[in-house]
């Protein structure tokens, strides 16, 4: 069992190590197709890769690579074609309380307010208790959302909605959480805020965490380890490890000359991935091919 | 001006304010400064002012009654006391102040603040709930305390904290009264009264001539000894209203108690689907009026038959309605509760049922309009009172002028029973009546 009862989020050092490989997640020669005979699509294919425990795992990958494939796998709502997933060494066999899955659709429900959607999974597995809500009401203070705590979703900004998505998933304090894209379709400024939101989270609990997106500085910014995709059929190419200090602060990451170096080595992975599929002609590789030569002359100008 | 748009902005309640408006706050603004242990007030005193720290720092202790987890409180630039003044019903100081330096303030009226929101009440709402933060997270007093800050009501923005079905309602006629609609409804009435009067009785167009006119149906129906028998001075006018009303209402209670259920199952369950809709959909599309004689055939008495063929209709369009209300709920949602922990039977209740829940009761609208539909057709069949009954027995008779009398209050009857049914859903669905306000709607 694990040592870690206590819902607040001050997981200490010692519980950490104390429950090594607990949360940890092999994915071993997965691959996964749809459909059947002649019209088979291969997704995933013979991937294999661990997100260790205790560490925020980023995975980035050119869009349609299969990532949201993945998730749906790891959530157990699907199972693999052929491989196996492991979670601390037992295979996973349906959606489970041990990892709690935030989906690329916002899936708030409408009809509760922020806080009574916050106060969800506690209270559908009966533990609404006087611990909880103080929970709750922390992860609001937490998220700047005190004041909507009795808004309903609708009422809120898209970014409101993401930050009570992440309470909501956060105050589970589960082994290992999953997220898909949790910030797509945020304007800059409210993706910054959200990162460091989130790695501020992230950093006092240091759950595992797995980190699904398309953009490369938020993978860098937030992540322990970086696995790049390639493209479909997804498999993970390459693995970097991203040892920035933490706590981590936007202005200092980005004027590091070690992030500058790991995102130029991760892009020059993800634009020969782009190339792949653009000689295939795809639209969002040609786009992609275009924005990273802008951004590399940048990176060389600045 | 610039310096006081600038403090205010600092100032936690203010935070959201756009400039504009920080500057007509500013604009009622007045400025003074204290020596070094003055009071600025005592507890109980009158509060009319809010006080907004400019420079040096005041000591703000709270009265034991107040019951806040820490009274002292020491109030440096930028911080705001003196909120008792925008608080409803609380117009005494509930702490004192004392100023620990050379200190200076700025004090706005809490009326005239207050005042000034009411014409961007969205704005005000979000101001006043970060008084309430303030109040409840900085002060540490009870939420009961915070909760008295005001909440800007009349207004479609705040629609969104305080709507509830009564609310909306009253909101949707004053706005509705101030729209064209309500005219432009009267001159369509007028088209039509005016056609019918001018047909039957002016021109007395052929085949037009029997009709009973304008004139005679509202003699008629306002009459209080009424050629034909029925007016609106009559009992029996509204033992025939009673009778129907009491038939729908029987009939739409069954229906919705039955259909409902069914229509979440048929949604929910694949298994239980595959058994039951291929009956469901071969019962359904035959139409009502196809099931007089087997009801009459079933049923004994001139009751019970009429109901049957009242509830039959109501519970296919709610059954059906309440099916697809639950095979458009995104999947998400199942998912997303699965995730979090919830059981398969947690997940009915707490996600399907509530998601189908604005189809439900579009389905009840629907379904409150066929069973009158049905009622008549029963009705002028079998049964005896009842409002199709009056329209087919006066024509039987030749005593048109009845006629007309049932279908108007028919009408009239149909359209509130279908109001009913639409508050009583806004009520249900408020998280839904919020987002439809919010939308403009
Ligand atoms: N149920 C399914 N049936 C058939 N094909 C599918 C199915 N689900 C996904 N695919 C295909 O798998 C591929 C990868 O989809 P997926 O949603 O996993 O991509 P993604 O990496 O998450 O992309 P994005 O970054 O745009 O979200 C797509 O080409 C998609 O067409
Ligand atoms: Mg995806």
């Amino acid at each position: 069992m694990t040592t870690d009862i206590s819902h607040g989020l001050s997981a200490t050092s010692a519980s950490v190590s104390s429950k090594v490989n607990a949360g940890e997640i092999t994915v071993s020669n997965v691959s996964k197709s749809y459909g059947a005979g002649l019209f088979t699509k291969e997704v995933i294919k013979d991937c294999s890769f661990t997100i260790e425990c205790n560490k925020l795992t980023v995975m980035i990958g050119p869009s349609g690579c299969g990532k949201s494939t993945l998730i749906r796998l790891l959530a157990g709502f699907e199972k693999p074609t052929t491989g196996d997933i492991k979670l601390g060494g037992k295979p996973i066999t349906g959606p489970g309380r041990d990892r709690l899955v935030v989906f690329q659709e916002s899936a708030l429900f409408p009809w509760m307010t922020t806080y009574e959607n916050i106060m969800y999974g506690p209270r559908a597995r009966g533990e609404d208790t006087q611990e909880n809500r103080d929970q709750a009401d922390y992860l609001l203070e937490k998220v700047g959302l005190t004041a909507f705590r009795k808004k309903y979703p609708p009422q809120l900004s898209g970014g409101m909605q993401r930050r009570a998505e992440l309470a909501r998933a956060m105050i589970n304090n589960p082994e290992v959480m999953i997220l898909d894209e949790p910030f797509r379709g945020l304007d800059c400024m409210s993706k910054e805020l959200m990162w460091e939101y989130y790695a501020g989270l992230y950093e006092e609990s240091r759950r595992t965490n797995f980190f699904v997106t398309t953009d490369i500085d938020e993978a860098i910014f937030l992540a322990d380890r970086l696995l790049i995709m390639s493209n479909v059929p997804g498999q993970v190419r390459a693995t970097i490890e991203v040892d920035l200090p933490r706590p981590r602060r936007l202005a200092f990451v980005f004027d590091s000359e070690r992030a500058n170096a790991v995102k130029m080595e991760a892009l020059s992975l993800l634009h020969e991935e782009a190339m792949k599929s653009f000689t295939g002609g795809s639209k969002a590789a040609a786009d992609f091919v275009e924005a990273y030569s802008r951004r590399s002359s940048k990176a060389e100008a600045g | 001006m610039d310096q006081l748009v600038t403090l205010l902005k600092r100032a936690m309640p203010f935070q959201m304010v756009p400039d504009d408006t920080l500057k007509a706050i500013a604009g009622l603004a007045k400025y003074e400064s204290h020596a070094q242990g003055d009071v600025i007030y005592h507890i109980g005193d009158y509060a009319d002012d809010i006080y907004i720290v400019s420079s040096g720092s005041v000591q703000h202790t709270l009265g034991i009654g107040t019951q806040a987890t820490h009274l002292d409180k020491t109030m440096r630039s930028g911080d705001v006391f003196g909120w008792a003044a925008v608080l409803e019903n609380q117009r005494s100081r509930l702490a004192k102040t004392v100023c620990l330096e050379r200190t200076e303030l700025i004090r706005i009226n809490g009326e005239d603040l207050i005042n000034l929101f009411k014409a961007s009440p969205a704005l005000g709402d979000v101001v006043m709930s970060r008084f309430a933060t303030m109040i409840n997270k900085e002060f540490t007093l009870p939420e009961a305390v915070a909760a008295q800050v005001p909440h800007f009501t009349q207004a479609q923005a705040t629609m969104a904290t305080m709507a509830t079905g009564l609310t909306l309602t009253m909101f949707r006629v004053s706005q509705w009264l101030k729209s064209p609609k309500p005219y432009l409804m009267l001159i369509g009435f007028s088209i039509l009264l005016g056609i019918w009067y001018f047909t039957v009785e002016v021109w007395k167009l052929p085949r037009f001539e029997d009709m009973p006119g304008l004139t005679v149906v509202v003699k008629e129906l306002f009459s209080k000894d009424p050629t034909y028998g029925l007016s609106l001075y009559t009992p029996e006018y509204y033992q025939h209203v009673w009778v129907s009303l009491r038939r729908i209402g029987i009939a739409f209670f069954l229906a919705t108690i039955l259909g409902v259920p069914l229509g979440l199952f048929l949604g929910w369950s694949k298994t239980f689907r595959e058994y039951v809709f291929p009956v469901f959909e071969t019962l359904r599309p035959i139409p009502i009026l196809a099931w007089v004689p087997l009801a009459i055939l079933m049923f004994s008495g001139s009751e019970t038959p009429v109901i049957y063929l009242t509830f039959l209709a109501s519970f296919f369009a709610t059954a059906l309605n309440t099916m697809l209300g639950v095979e458009t709920i995104d999947e998400s949602y199942s998912r997303a509760a699965s995730c979090l922990g919830a059981s398969k039977w947690q997940t009915f209740r707490e996600v399907i049922v509530p998601g189908a829940m604005p189809f439900i009761f579009t389905g009840l609208q629907i379904s409150i309009g066929v069973a009158w539909f049905s009622l008549v057709a029963g009705e002028m069949v079998s049964g005896q009172f009842g409002l199709g009954y009056v329209i087919n027995t006066s024509y039987t008779m030749v005593r048109y002028p009845t006629i007309v009398i049932g279908m108007v209050t028919l009408g009239a009857v149909g359209y509130t029973t279908s109001a009913m049914v639409r508050m009583a859903g806004d009520y249900m669905m408020q998280w839904r009546v919020r987002e439809l306000a919010l939308g403009g709607r």
